[in-house]
């Protein structure tokens, strides 16, 4: 690791004015930008450590909408019942990371932030449609999440941008994630699938599928999503979700395997994941 | 009950409080007042000429205290890359300096001009006249030229007959066989019993198939570390993470022509091994190096990164395996053909192809294999080495062949398995064995015999067996006023050795195994020992141990006579007192009474000695049985039973044996599921734990183990080396569970979800 100047501030301004400089890192957890340093794939002159601020962590209700502050770790997430009951999907992503001394450092922020196509509570968040809220030292602006990606590891974030808080404006009736990957735990997505149903009636009133590590950015299969709105769920109609959310994807071939296993995935798994969230929006 | 009081039961480990508590010292604890820390400059290609290495920007930068080429090897020995390197990661030179980032700096700071060239990675390439060379163009024969060329050579040296229209004829037949010039040979070996030809032709049912096995890296926990110090004697003292210091001490004397008493090498607390903690090169010498030119201690350690890069993995291969069984259940014959990915050097573990034989009667048997060059570093032990690939073909094959006949896997296998006085193919007769007794033993635990399983649901069976090794080895033994017991030696504990060493000294001097106390020595100090590899450990220490207890035994009982006036004869050493036999007078003395006693007489205190060096080992068998359950639409396979079952000899510490068996099985799990170094072009691609999956505890159910016992002759008190065998057949085991469970056989390690999937795909499920 090289050195590197190391600030605590206790304001959002100060932290965002410190961001701002050339060279500097933001410090959150740790999780990710520790490791990134260690191998040198980060050089910061200057570490800008989120802890000390005070109010940019816990979980909160208003009316219908959740609020997660950035600096929530992801264990809380995970462990919280309005986020189990509401956003079910979410929950499961955020159980799915890594182990529990890192899910106890991690935060959903900066899961978030690192912008890793394969994060884990990405898929939920989309299927939230949820508010990302940023604050600089220029003021606030509030992105929808399936627009803070550009490509991997990168955001719209501009230097100085510090994301302050998850706005989850209305729950789903069910919702459910499914990582693919090898190892039980402790190991990274090959592909993320999420899906959030609405049901009125046995029809679906509204349907949200939200795909990670199969393309540059996290998605939403919004063909697949419109096929299902509108309609009874049947065998028939998943299948077909399944085949538009693999049709809609571009994953890549790497080390961990090939494009075409992820597009087979999405649709194997965008199936299985609708059938669960359908029987919990009908439970 | 057990005729034993210490050995057969379940101890704690001798160094238990010192791990638990961080007080083992480890070879990165190791901080001798100023101290450098050196980095190791390795190659940025997998295959290169190296045209010039500048050092002088990195000579610039304060703090640093040395950098080391190939130059400054006055031996001559090849410890750095000079013209060519071979395979990311090979070392170009080395850095000391008086901190581990200005080390760092100074090692990107040398500028390394490389001509990049051609890689090949895989073995079936490297054979090929097409492939890059890595050593030159020698070519080796295949099996049908060799025996060709044979026939040749013999008709040429017969100078009596004029045999030039055959030789013709069988030249032109050489010409029948172009793929069987193979390039990039580093070594070959060739076994043969019996007509595998004749045994084909007499089988009822041939089974043909390719079977690939990856890499994979032994991933001890402590990455390889060493600090060297050589002071302005000359004398050297290295601290080394080793499996094997006089080892070490002999490596660092022949590469660098220093004499053997100049070196002292100090063997600190390992962080596994398993067979990779044997080399020299890899960080011992280096750190020598530095420390000669520096005049302070060095330590070289290596990151995660570097162990992969360029560590010593167990090599991966490809294997051609031919089955030949009789509608009756005999297997007739058998023939392999292996090629082994040996890296940039030779060395992988050919012989070991002949594993394919099994423990099986198998008469005819014809076993060719070949160690091929590519670009990645060379490769080292892993656990029984070699035998868990050969055995995965052979007995995934074996259970293709049982499914032809309509057999059950396991009745199959019982039906051939050698006995004691069988000949054992390419390899004498075979002694007291318990082959049978341990896959009975492994079935009935398992339930194999009224098994269910739902769909997508599958059992596997297979066995895999070894032999320990055994090497010379010594221990004192002194006994104590106090009547306790200090053992001395010089072998490096794995898996709880100095446990069984300490019990077998308790046993034989009959005090607690509390009383006991195990100290091991440097290569200064300690006799030789022979390197803790090859499930050596427990046979060899264990047999000395107990030569140089009955030694120690010896002087108790010739001490108890001068004091209790009585012959030797009538003595008898119990609960830590020699007490007179006969019932008239009950006289004892305590081992504390006789010790102090020694002190002041004419023989001197109690020391026994023991040296030992060789004895027949006997083979061990592990068997096991997993029952799995597949997900067909992802290709996950999920282990809901693994049965583990091994003929031990006899277990000294059953808990300790039981380790063994869980972590040899879990390992062998990790190899056929998970576990597999990547290469590209650009070298190795998986350099980390994130792409390098070795499983968690969620990953698999507890290993139940059944131990069994079959002692073996030489053995201390029956035991047999227990640490490798366990890891032999659970590639083989995990291949036949998912074969059983989607009818499909895969041949290629490590059985990730794609490549289910993919087989399910091409099978139209
Ligand atoms: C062993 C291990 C296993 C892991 N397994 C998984 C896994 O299974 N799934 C998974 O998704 N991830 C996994 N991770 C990655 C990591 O834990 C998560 O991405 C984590 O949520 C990152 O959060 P953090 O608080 O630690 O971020 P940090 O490392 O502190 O920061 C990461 C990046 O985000 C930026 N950042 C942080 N907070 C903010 C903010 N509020 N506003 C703007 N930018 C910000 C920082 O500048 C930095 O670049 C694993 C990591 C480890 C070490």
């Amino acid at each position: 690791m090289k050195s590197f100047e190391f600030y605590e501030p206790t304001t959002l301004a100060e932290a965002s004015r410190l961001f701002a400089e050339e060279h500097a890192q933001l410090l959150a957890g740790g999780t990710d930008i520790i490791i990134g340093m260690k191998a040198l794939t980060e050089t910061p002159q200057s570490v800008v450590s989120l802890q000390k601020i005070p109010g940019l962590d816990g979980i909160t209700t208003d009316g219908d909408s959740i609020n997660i502050g950035a600096m929530t770790t992801v264990r809380e997430v995970e462990l919280s019942g309005d986020v189990q009951q509401h956003h079910t999907a979410l929950a499961e992503g955020a159980s799915e990371i890594g182990s529990i001394q890192i899910r106890n450092l991690a935060t959903i922020g900066g899961n978030i932030a690192h912008a890793s196509p394969a994060a884990d509570t990405v898929a939920g968040l989309l299927v939230a449609d949820a508010q990302v809220d940023i604050a600089s030292a220029d003021g606030e602006r509030s992105v929808p999440i399936d627009e803070l990606f550009t490509g991997p590891g990168q955001t719209v974030l501009t230097p100085g941008e510090i994301i302050t808080r998850f706005r989850l404006p209305s729950p789903a009736s069910g919702s459910h994630y499914i990582k693919h990957k090898i190892r039980e735990v402790m190991d990274l997505a090959f592909i993320g699938v999420a899906a959030a149903i609405n049901m009125d009636n046995g029809t679906i009133t509204d349907a949200r599928i939200g795909l990670a590590a199969v393309a540059p950015t996290p998605i939403r299969a919004t063909e697949a999503e419109d096929l299902l709105k509108g309609n009874a769920p049947t065998p028939e109609l998943l299948e077909q979700a399944g085949e538009a959310a693999a049709a809609g994807c571009s994953p890549i071939s790497d080390l961990r395997c090939s494009a075409e296993h992820r597009r087979e995935m999405v649709d194997v798994l965008t199936r299985r994941t609708l059938q669960y969230a359908l029987e919990r929006a009908s439970a | 009950m057990s005729e034993y009081t210490v050995v057969g039961q379940t101890v704690a480990r001798v160094d238990a409080v010192e791990k638990v508590t961080g007080a083992a010292q480890y070879g990165a604890d190791i901080h001798p007042p100023g101290m450098l820390y050196g980095k190791i400059v390795r190659s940025k290609h997998a295959h290169a000429n190296i045209r010039s290495i500048d050092t002088s920007e990195a000579e610039k930068l304060p703090g640093v205290r040395a950098i080391i080429t190939q130059d400054d090897v006055p031996s001559g020995r090849r410890v750095f890359a000079t013209d060519k390197v071979l395979y990311l990661g090979e070392p170009l030179a080395a850095v000391a300096a008086t901190d581990p980032d200005i080390a760092e700096e100074a090692a990107e700071r040398i500028k390394i001009d490389y001509e990049v060239l051609p890689v090949v990675q895989d073995v079936m390439e490297a054979i090929k006249p097409s492939a890059p060379r890595l050593h030159g163009d020698d070519t080796k024969d295949g099996p049908n030229r060799r025996e060709i060329s044979g026939q040749i050579r013999t008709l040429s040296r017969d100078k009596e007959n004029d045999h030039s229209d055959e030789i013709s004829k069988l030249e032109a037949g050489l010409e029948a066989y172009p793929d069987e010039v193979y390039y990039n040979i580093s070594a070959e070996s060739h076994t043969e019993a019996g007509d595998v030809e004749k045994g084909f032709a007499e089988s009822d049912v041939v089974v043909e198939d390719t079977y690939v096995i990856p890499r994979v890296h032994q991933t001890y926990m402590e990455p390889h570390v060493s600090v060297a110090s050589a002071d302005s004697s000359g004398k050297i003292t290295v601290w080394a993470s080793t499996q094997g210091p006089f080892a070490i001490r002999s490596g660092i004397a022949g590469t660098l022509g220093i004499p053997l008493t100049q070196i002292n090498v100090i063997g600190t607390t390992m962080g596994g091994g398993f067979g990779g903690r044997f080399g020299v090169i890899i960080t011992h010498v280096p750190a020598v190096l530095l420390s000669q030119k520096t005049g302070r201690p060095v330590r070289v350690q290596m990151t995660r990164e570097e162990e992969f890069t360029d560590g010593r993995p167990a090599p991966g291969c490809v294997i051609k395996l031919k089955t030949g069984a009789t509608n009756d259940g005999r297997i007739l014959a058998r023939e392999a053909l292996a090629f082994w990915d040996s890296g940039s050097v030779s060395g992988a573990s050919i012989g070991s192809t002949i594993r394919v034989r099994g423990v099986y009667k198998i008469p005819n048997l014809k076993v060719d294999a070949y160690g091929v060059h590519t670009n990645k570093s060379g490769t080292a032990a892993y656990r029984a080495p070699g035998a868990p690939q050969a055995i995965f073909a052979g007995e995934s094959q074996l259970d293709e062949i049982a499914e032809r006949i309509g057999m059950d896997p396991v009745k199959f296998r019982l039906m051939n398995m050698r006995e004691e006085g069988d000949e054992v193919p390419a390899g004498g007769s075979e002694p007291k064995v318990g082959y049978k007794e341990t896959l009975e033993a492994v079935a009935d635990a398992a339930g194999w015999w009224d098994r269910e399983a739902d769909e997508n649901q599958g059992w596997g069976v297979a066995v895999g067996d070894w032999t320990n090794g055994c090497g010379p080895g010594g221990v004192y033994v002194s006994v104590h006023e106090d009547g306790s017991a200090r053992i001395f030696h010089g072998s490096m504990d794995i898996t709880g050795t100095d446990t069984a060493i300490s019990q077998i000294i308790a046993e034989i001097l009959t005090v607690p195994y509390e009383s006991v106390t195990i100290r091991r020595g440097d290569t200064d100090s300690a006799p030789y020992s022979t390197g803790s590899g090859g499930s050596v450990v427990t046979f060899t220490m264990g047999n000395t141990a107990k030569l140089a207890a009955e030694d120690a035994h010896r002087r108790i009982l010739e001490l108890a006579s001068e004091r209790l006036n009585t012959n030797v004869d009538d003595l008898e050493l119990k609960d830590g007192a020699v007490h007179i036999i006969s019932a008239e007078q009950p006289k004892s003395i305590s081992l504390g009474e006789l010790a102090a006693y020694s002190l002041s007489t004419t023989g001197g205190p109690i020391v026994g000695k023991g040296s030992f060096a060789r004895q027949a080992s006997t083979p061990a068998l592990a068997a096991q049985i997993a029952k799995v359950e597949v997900d067909p639409g992802t290709g996950r396979t999920r282990v809901l039973k693994l049965v583990a079952s091994q003929d031990v000899g006899f277990a000294i510490n059953p808990m300790a044996v039981e380790g063994q068996i869980e972590g040899g099985t879990v390992q062998g799990y990790a190899w056929a599921m998970m576990e597999e170094m990547q290469y590209g072009d650009e070298g190795n691609i998986n350099p980390g734990f994130v792409d390098y999956r070795v499983p968690t505890s969620a990953d698999l159910p507890t290993v139940e183990s059944v131990i069994v016992e079959v002692p073996a002759p030489n053995g201390p008190y029956g035991a047999k080396g227990v640490g490798e065998p366990p890891i032999t057949p659970t590639l083989a085991t995990m291949a036949n569970a998912v074969k059983d469970a989607i009818g499909i056989r895969i041949t290629e390690l490590p059985i990730k979800p794609e490549k289910v999937v993919d087989a399910l795909k091409s099978n139209g499920r």
